[in-house]
C-alpha cells in the first residue's frame, strides 16, 4: 500500500495494472512541478493574466443585512469561462506539457470542467478529447459547441446511465489504452492518488486569497466557510487553507435532489456508504450488490453518485461538516441571491448559498461566513427557466 | 497444493500441453443459460472466468461492458453467481472457474465474507482488474494460507520493472494483458508485445496466459514458444450472442480453439 494515496482510510489507486507506472509518473512529475519555483511563477501568471485572478471576496451587503451576520462571496464565478474549474486545468495542462505529452483527455458532466479542458488545450495549442455522456450532450448543448469551437473533440458516451460517472469510465479506458502520450486531466477532487491531491493543490489558490482578503477586511478568520460538494474540487479549495485553523467551521453541501429520503438525490456522504469507485475508496451511492446508483440533481455539476476521499475523511474526523440541500432550496436561494445582491449563480453554487442562508439564523452579526460561489449561473439559463416554468415564479 | 487451477495447469505440463481459458458474463442472457454454456466447454477449456457484471465495468470494452449490462438488467448478481457455482459444484462439474469481478463487489460483501464464499462454492480464483499489487493487502490478508481460492496477477505491457515484484509469491497463472486498455480491441496488440511477454516469462515460475484481442489460436501464433496458453472474452461473448447463446456454438468453438492452439 501506497500510504501516501490515502487519507485515512479512503483513497487509493483502484485502476488497472496497465496505469500504475503512468500514475507513478504523474505522482513524481508533479511534486517535483509544484517545489519548482518557476513552474509555480508559470501557474501563476496565467492565474492573474489568463483567468484575471485575484477574483474579490465580496462582502454581499444586502444579503448580510436580511440575514443578520457578515456574508462573504468568494466570486469565482468571474473567473475566464465561468467558474472555479480553470485553476485546476491550467495546473494540470502546465503540468502534462511539462511532461512532454501532447494530447489531453478529460470527462466532463455539465460541461464546465470540458469548456475549461479545451480552452486550456487551445491556449497551449495540445489535442483535446472530452468525454461526456450522451444524455448530458442533448442537455449541455450550449458548452459542446463552445468545446467545439475551441476546437476540442466531445465525444458522447454511450453507456450505462449516459452522464458524468459513464464519462469519467470512458475517460478511464482511453486513458488506460493511450497513457504513453496522454495526460488525463481530471476536474474533480476525485481518482486515483495522486489526483485527489493535485486537484486539491491546484485549487488552493481559492483559499489562499480568501483567506488573506477577509483578514484585510476584518482583521481575523472567518467563523464559517461553505461551498457546494459534487467530486469536491471548489470545496476542498476552499476548505484547504482552512482546514489547520480550528477555530474556522468548515461546511460542504451536498446536493438531496428530490430530498435524501427519496431515491433521487446524489448526497454520498448523508446516504452513501464506503466503496470504490473511479480509482479511489470513499463515500458512494450503491446498491446491497455494490453496483452504483445513479445520482440526481437538478445541477448538472453535482449529478455524481461519489465524493472525494479527503472530503470523506474530514468527515469522519469531524473536522467538516456535510449537510445536504435539496433542488428546491437551492433554486429558492438561487432566486435570493439574484434579486437581492444582482448575482445569478450557478445551480451548484446556489446549494452552498441556501445553506448559508439557514446556517446565519444561528450566527450574529458580528461574525462572518464565507460562501464559495464556484461559478455563474449563465450556463443554466435553461435549466432555471424550465424549472421557474413549472414553478410559477416569475410570472 | 490443493487448488484447481493449478492442478489442471500441472497435468497439462506433464503432457506439455497449452491451456485454454474462456471468459462468459455471468447470467447473460440467464444463469441457466450460463451453467449451460459452461457445461459444454467441460474437456475442452482448461479453466472458466466468470464474469460478475458490474456497473461500472473500466477494465472492459464495448462488448462485455453491454453484456455486463444486460446481465444486470435481466437480474443477475454476486449472490446469484455464488449458487450458480454451488450448483454446478455439486452436480459434479469440476471444471477450475475464476470470478473476473471488479473490487467493490468484493469491498461491498466484506473481503473475509466474500473468501469464504468462494471457498463454500467451489470459486477457485479470482481476478480483479481494478485492485493493482498495492492495493492486495486486505485480499492477501483474507486468503491468508488457504489455496482453495487464490489471486490471480495481471501484467500489462507497461508492467517493466514491477514485473518481479507481481510475479513473487503469485498462483495458478499470471495473466497478461496482451494491449493496453480495455478488452476487446480485437487485434491489436500492444507494439511491444513480444519483448514484454519473454521478459515476463523469464521471470516466472508459473504458467504464463495472453489475454485481449485475441480470437482465434492463429492469432497467438507468434508467441507460441513464449506462453502456456491463450485467454479468449469478448470474442467469445460475441460468437455466443450470435448463436442465440446455444451450448453446441461454445463446444464447436472451444474444441477447435483447444485443438489448433496445440498444432501451432
Amino acid at each position: 500500500m501506497n500510504s501516501k494515496a490515502y487519507y485515512g482510510e479512503y483513497g487509493g489507486q483502484f485502476v488497472a495494472e496497465s496505469l500504475q507506472n503512468t500514475l507513478k509518473e504523474v505522482e513524481v512529475a508533479f511534486e517535483a512541478a509544484i517545489r519548482d519555483p518557476k513552474f509555480m511563477e508559470q501557474y501563476h501568471y496565467y492565474l492573474k493574466q489568463y483567468v484575471g485572478r485575484e477574483t474579490p471576496l465580496y462582502y454581499a451587503e444586502r444579503l448580510s443585512k436580511k440575514y443578520g451576520t457578515k456574508i462573504y462571496l468568494k466570486r469565482e464565478d468571474l473567473n475566464h469561462t465561468g467558474a472555479h474549474k480553470i485553476n485546476n486545468v491550467l495546473g494540470q495542462i502546465l503540468l502534462a506539457k511539462r511532461m512532454g505529452k501532447t494530447k489531453v483527455i478529460a470527462e466532463t458532466g455539465a460541461g464546465q470542467h470540458g469548456v475549461a479542458t479545451a480552452t486550456g488545450a487551445a491556449l497551449f495549442n495540445m489535442e483535446c478529447t472530452v468525454y461526456m455522456g450522451k444524455e448530458d450532450v442533448e442537455r449541455q448543448a450550449l458548452n459542446v459547441m463552445r468545446m467545439e469551437m475551441l476546437g476540442a473533440k466531445v465525444v458522447p458516451v454511450e453507456s450505462g446511465s449516459n452522464t458524468l460517472k459513464d464519462a469519467t469510465n470512458e475517460a478511464i479506458r482511453t486513458w488506460a489504452k493511450t497513457a504513453e502520450d496522454t495526460f488525463y486531466i481530471i476536474g474533480s477532487a476525485v481518482g486515483p492518488h495522486p489526483y485527489p491531491r493535485m486537484v486539491k493543490e491546484f485549487q488552493r489558490i481559492i483559499s489562499i486569497e480568501a483567506k488573506r482578503q477577509h483578514m484585510e477586511a476584518e482583521g481575523r478568520l472567518p467563523d464559517v466557510v461553505m461551498a457546494c460538494v459534487g467530486g469536491g474540487s471548489n470545496c476542498i479549495g476552499m476548505f484547504a487553507e482552512f482546514i489547520d485553523e480550528p477555530g474556522v467551521e468548515l461546511i460542504g453541501v451536498e446536493a438531496a435532489g428530490k430530498g435524501v429520503d427519496t431515491t433521487e438525490h446524489a448526497a454520498s456522504i448523508s446516504k452513501g456508504r464506503v466503496g470504490i469507485l473511479h480509482g479511489s475508496k470513499s463515500y458512494l451511492l450503491q446498491d446491497d450488490d455494490g453496483n452504483i446508483t445513479l445520482a440526481h440533481s437538478i445541477s448538472a455539476g453535482l449529478d455524481y453518485p461519489g465524493i472525494g476521499p479527503e472530503h470523506a475523511y474530514l468527515h469522519d474526523t469531524g473536522r467538516a461538516k456535510y449537510v445536504p440541500i435539496t433542488d428546491v432550496e437551492a433554486m429558492d436561494a438561487l432566486m435570493e441571491l439574484t434579486r437581492i445582491e444582482g448575482i445569478i449563480p450557478a445551480i451548484e453554487s446556489a446549494h452552498a448559498v441556501a445553506y448559508a442562508l439557514k446556517k446565519a439564523k444561528e450566527m450574529t452579526e458580528d461574525q462572518s461566513m464565507i460562501i464559495c460561489l464556484s461559478g455563474r449561473g449563465d450556463k443554466d439559463v435553461n435549466t432555471i427557466s424550465n424549472y421557474l416554468a413549472g414553478k410559477g415564479y416569475l410570472n | 497444493m490443493s487448488n484447481r487451477i493449478e492442478k489442471a495447469f500441472d497435468a497439462l505440463k506433464a503432457e506439455n500441453k497449452k491451456a485454454f481459458i474462456t471468459y462468459v458474463t455471468a447470467g447473460l442472457p440467464t444463469m441457466e443459460v450460463t451453467k449451460e454454456i459452461i457445461k459444454a466447454q467441460v474437456g475442452y477449456t482448461d479453466v472458466i472466468e466468470l464474469g460478475i457484471p458490474f456497473s461500472d465495468p473500466i477494465a472492459d470494452g464495448p462488448v462485455i461492458q453491454q453484456a455486463s449490462y444486460e446481465a444486470i438488467q435481466g437480474g443477475a448478481n454476486i449472490t446469484g453467481a455464488f449458487r450458480l457455482m454451488k450448483e454446478l459444484r455439486s452436480e459434479g462439474v469440476n471444471i477450475p472457474i475464476v470470478f473476473m469481478l471488479y473490487y467493490n463487489t468484493v469491498f461491498n460483501m466484506g473481503e473475509e465474507q466474500f473468501i469464504n464464499k468462494c471457498r463454500e462454492c467451489g470459486v477457485d480464483g479470482l481476478i480483479i482488474p481494478d485492485l493493482p499489487y498495492e492495493e492486495q493487502d486486505g485480499i492477501r490478508a483474507a486468503i491468508g494460507d488457504d489455496d482453495t481460492t487464490i489471486l490471480i496477477q495481471l501484467i500489462a505491457p507497461t508492467s517493466g520493472e514491477r514485473i518481479p515484484a507481481l510475479l513473487d509469491g503469485a498462483r495458478g497463472f499470471v495473466y497478461c494483458v496482451s494491449a493496453m486498455g480495455v478488452t476487446g480491441q480485437e487485434g491489436t496488440f500492444h507494439k511491444s508485445v513480444e519483448e514484454y511477454l519473454r521478459s515476463v516469462k523469464s521471470h516466472s515460475t508459473i504458467p504464463v496466459m495472453m489475454g485481449f484481442g485475441i480470437r482465434t489460436a492463429e492469432d497467438v501464433r507468434p508467441f507460441k514458444d513464449i506462453i502456456d496458453g491463450a485467454i479468449v472474452g469478448t470474442h467469445f461473448i460475441n460468437l455466443l450472442r450470435e448463436g442465440d447463446f446455444k451450448p453446441d456454438v461454445a463446444t464447436a468453438y472451444v474444441k477447435e480453439f483447444k485443438e489448433a492452439i496445440n498444432s501451432l
